[in-house]
C-alpha cells in the first residue's frame, strides 16, 4: 500500500511528537542546528550530553532534526512545544528570536537556547565564557612559540589567530587568546586575521601560510570548516594550530598543539538534571567557564610530549588564577573590544 | 613579500582560470553557465573520492567525466526542453549542493567535512629558477601549469580552427549557423561538457591540490567569480585570465595586509573594489582610444 509523500511526513512527524504527556517529568526534546547530526562537532557532542542526561535521570527524550530548521523556525518550536514535551533545548543559533516569540504562547513549557541570552521567563539561556578557555590556549602558545629544540617552533616570539568573521562573538574568542599570550610575554605579536568565511579551507589554508611566512609558528583558528585549513597548513609546513570547538588534536596529530573545547554536552547535561530535579534555571543565563568544565583545553594526546612540565605548570596556574578569581579575563560581549584590536 | 603574495595570487588563480575559460567557451557557444559553481563542487568530491588510495591523475579524470556530464546534462535542459539557461544553473547548483550533502551524510555519515585517508595530492613542479622567479613560479601544481597553457590553446583553438569558428557562429546565431548546416544543439551540449570537466578540475584542485580534504564550502563562491571574470573578458581568453589573476593578487594582497594594522573589514573589500576600478579604468582607456580614433577619421 502506498501513501502520499506528504501524509508520510505528517505521519513521521506526528509519531516524532506523540510523547506521552504525564504531568511530572514530562520528556525533554533536543533541536538539531542546521549542521545536522554528524556533524562531529557542535551537534554530536551535545547529542553525547543529551542521552547521557537521560540515561541519568531517566526523563525519556527525542531529537528533532530539519533540513529546513532555521526557515521553519517557528513551525518546528510551536509543533515540538504542542507535542507534550515539558523541555525543549535548542541548539540552533538562528532561533533566538523565535524561541522568545513562542515560549510566551506556551508557558508551562521550558526552554533552552545555547549561545546566546533570549530573555523570558521561562526560558534558560546558557553562555560559555569562550574567553577563559582561549587565555589558556594564549598562555600555552606564547611559551611554546620561543622553546628551543621543538621541531617546528622559530625563536620569534610571533602567534597567529584566525576567525571566520569579525563579531564580537569570534573577537571574545581572539581577545582571550592575546590576553593569555600577552600574560606570559607582554611583547608578543599575535597577529590576527579574518577569512570572512566559515567553510573555505583554501583561504583557511592561505591565511595561514601568510601568518607561517612572517614568523608566526602557532595559529589559533576559530572558524569552523576554514579553519580545517589552518590545521592542513599547519601540518604541510610542519608547524602548529591551535583547534577550536570539539578536540580537534587527532586531525593532524602532533601539530595541532591543543583544542579550546567547548562542552555543549556538559551544558546540555546539566540543563536535563536540573530540569528532572525540579531546578530549571527559568528566565536565568548560564554562563559555563572553566569553573563549571564548560570550556577547557584538550588533553594533548599527540603533543604532550613535546610540552616541558614547566610551560604546563604556568598554564595549570593561570587555569588556577582564573579559578580564584586573581585572573579576570577581558570578555568582549559585556566590555567591548579592547584598544588593540578595534 | 611580494614573491610570496605572487606565488599565493597564483594558487588562489588557478581554479579561476579554469572555471572561467569553461564559461567561455560554453558562453561562445551561446549559453551563460551559471552552474559552474555546483560542478566545481562536484568535481571537487569526485576527486578526493577517487584520490583516496588511488591515483591523482585517475581522480582527475573521473572529476572531469563527473562534472562534465554534469554540465552535459544541464545545457540538455537548456537545448532541448528549451528552459531558462540562468533558473537551470542555478538549478543545478543547488541539486548538486543538496546531493553532496545528501551523499556525505549517507555514505560517510558526516556533514559537510569529509577527510579520507591516503589522498593522492597533485603533485608539485620545482623549478630550477633564479631568485624571486623561482619563488613565485616553482612549486605550483601541474594543475596550475594545465590551467595557464589551456589559455592560449583555447585562443587558439576558437580563433583558427574550424571548431571555433562553427562554436562561435552557433554562439552568434543559433539560426544562420543551423541554416548552413552545423547543429547548434549539439556544438551547445558538447561545450557544456567542456565547461563542466574544466570546472571540475577546478573542484579537484581545490581539494587534492590545495587542501587535501573536501567541505561543502570549499568552492567559496569561485563559480561565480569565474562567471565575472569571463563576462569582464569578454570572451578573450587572455583577458579572462587576467581578470582571474587580478582577482588573485589582489585576494592574496588582502590575505598579506590583514594583521598589519588595517581594518578587516574594509581589506576584505579589496579584491572587489581593485577589480571594479582597473576594469573602470581599461573601459575608459578603450573609449578614450575609440574617440581618438573618430577624431582622427573625422
Amino acid at each position: 500500500m502506498f501513501c502520499k509523500p506528504a501524509f508520510a511526513a505528517s505521519t513521521a512527524l506526528a509519531l516524532l511528537f506523540a510523547a506521552p504527556a504525564f504531568a511530572e517529568g514530562r520528556p525533554a526534546a533536543l533541536i538539531i542546528s542546521q549542521s545536522g547530526l554528524g556533524d562531529q562537532s557542535y551537534n554530536d557532542l551535545a547529542y553525547a550530553g543529551f542521552e547521557r542526561a537521560l540515561a541519568s535521570t531517566g526523563i525519556e527524550g527525542r531529537t528533532v532534526e530539519s533540513k529546513e530548521v532555521v526557515a521553519q523556525a517557528d513551525e518546528i518550536l510551536r509543533r515540538a512545544s504542542d507535542a507534550g514535551f515539558g523541555l525543549i533545548l535548542d541548539l540552533e543559533f538562528a532561533h533566538g528570536e523565535p524561541i522568545a516569540a513562542v515560549a510566551k504562547d506556551y508557558p508551562d513549557i521550558n526552554y533552552v537556547i545555547l549561545n546566546q541570552v533570549v530573555p523570558g521567563d521561562n526560558i534558560a539561556s546558557v553562555v560559555f565564557r569562550e574567553e577563559e578557555g582561549s587565555y589558556l590556549a594564549g598562555v600555552l602558545a606564547a611559551q611554546m612559540t620561543t622553546l628551543p629544540g621543538v621541531e617546528g617552533i622559530n625563536e620569534q616570539p610571533i602567534l597567529g589567530v584566525i576567525g571566520g568573521t569579525k563579531s564580537a562573538g569570534i573577537d571574545k574568542f581572539i581577545v582571550g587568546f592575546i590576553e593569555g599570550a600577552m600574560s606570559v610575554n607582554p611583547d608578543i605579536d599575535v597577529k590576527v586575521g579574518y577569512s570572512n568565511n566559515f567553510a573555505d579551507p583554501a583561504v583557511g589554508m592561505q591565511m595561514a601560510n601568510a601568518m607561517y611566512d612572517d614568523g608566526a609558528d602557532i595559529v589559533y583558528h576559530i572558524a569552523g570548516g576554514t579553519g580545517i585549513g589552518v590545521i592542513e597548513a599547519a601540518k604541510e609546513r610542519g608547524a602548529f594550530a591551535i583547534g577550536v570547538d570539539t578536540d580537534q588534536d587527532g586531525l593532524a596529530p602532533g601539530h595541532v598543539l591543543t583544542s579550546m573545547v567547548k562542552r555543549g554536552d556538559v551544558a546540555v547535561e546539566r540543563i536535563v538534571a536540573d530540569y528532572a530535579g525540579d531546578k530549571f534555571p527559568k528566565g536565568q543565563t548560564i554562563s559555563l567557564g572553566l569553573a563549571e568544565d564548560g570550556v577547557g583545553l584538550s588533553p594533548m594526546e599527540h603533543t604532550k610530549d613535546i610540552i616541558p612540565a614547566d610551560v604546563m605548570a604556568k598554564v595549570d596556574a593561570a587555569r588556577a588564577g582564573i579559578l580564584d578569581g586573581s585572573i579576570k579575563v577581558w570578555d568582549v560581549l559585556s566590555q567591548g573590544a579592547p584598544d588593540y584590536l578595534k | 613579500m611580494i614573491t610570496e603574495i605572487l606565488f599565493s595570487a597564483l594558487v588562489m588563480t588557478t581554479p579561476l582560470v579554469l572555471a572561467s575559460l569553461g564559461g567561455l567557451i560554453h558562453r561562445s557557444s551561446g549559453i551563460v553557465n551559471v552552474g559552474l559553481d555546483g560542478m566545481m563542487l562536484l568535481g571537487a568530491l569526485v576527486a578526493l573520492i577517487l584520490a583516496s588510495g588511488g591515483n591523482w591523475a585517475v581522480a582527475l579524470v573521473g572529476a572531469a567525466l563527473s562534472a562534465g556530464v554534469a554540465g552535459w546534462l544541464m545545457s540538455l535542459g537548456i537545448t532541448r526542453l528549451s528552459a531558462n539557461e540562468i533558473i537551470v544553473g542555478l538549478g543545478l547548483n543547488i541539486a548538486i549542493a543538496g546531493a553532496v550533502r545528501f551523499y556525505l551524510k549517507a555514505a560517510y555519515g558526516s556533514s559537510g567535512n569529509l577527510r579520507l585517508p591516503d589522498v593522492s595530492r597533485l603533485p608539485k613542479i620545482d623549478l630550477p629558477l633564479p631568485g624571486p622567479f623561482g619563488a613565485v613560479l616553482s612549486g605550483h601544481s601541474v594543475l596550475t601549469w594545465i590551467a595557464w597553457a589551456l589559455v592560449p590553446l583555447t585562443a587558439w583553438v576558437l580563433t583558427r580552427t574550424a571548431l571555433g569558428l562553427r562554436l562561435r557562429a552557433c554562439g552568434t546565431s543559433a539560426v544562420s549557423s543551423a541554416a548552413i548546416g552545423l547543429h547548434p544543439k549539439r556544438m551547445r551540449e558538447g561545450a557544456g561538457f567542456v565547461a563542466g570537466a574544466l570546472s571540475g578540475l577546478a573542484g579537484a584542485y581545490l581539494s587534492i591540490g590545495v587542501v587535501g580534504l573536501f567541505n561543502e564550502g570549499i568552492t567559496g563562491g569561485r563559480g561565480f567569480i569565474a562567471l565575472a571574470a569571463f563576462y569582464f573578458g569578454a570572451n578573450r581568453p587572455w583577458a579572462t585570465a587576467a581578470c582571474a589573476l587580478l582577482f588573485g593578487i589582489f585576494d592574496a594582497v588582502q590575505i598579506r595586509l590583514q594583521g598589519r594594522g588595517f581594518p578587516a573589514e574594509l581589506i576584505q573589500t579589496l579584491p572587489y573594489i581593485m577589480v571594479c576600478v582597473v576594469l573602470l579604468l581599461l573601459g575608459l582607456a578603450a573609449r578614450r582610444r575609440a574617440e581618438g580614433k573618430a577624431a582622427s577619421h573625422g
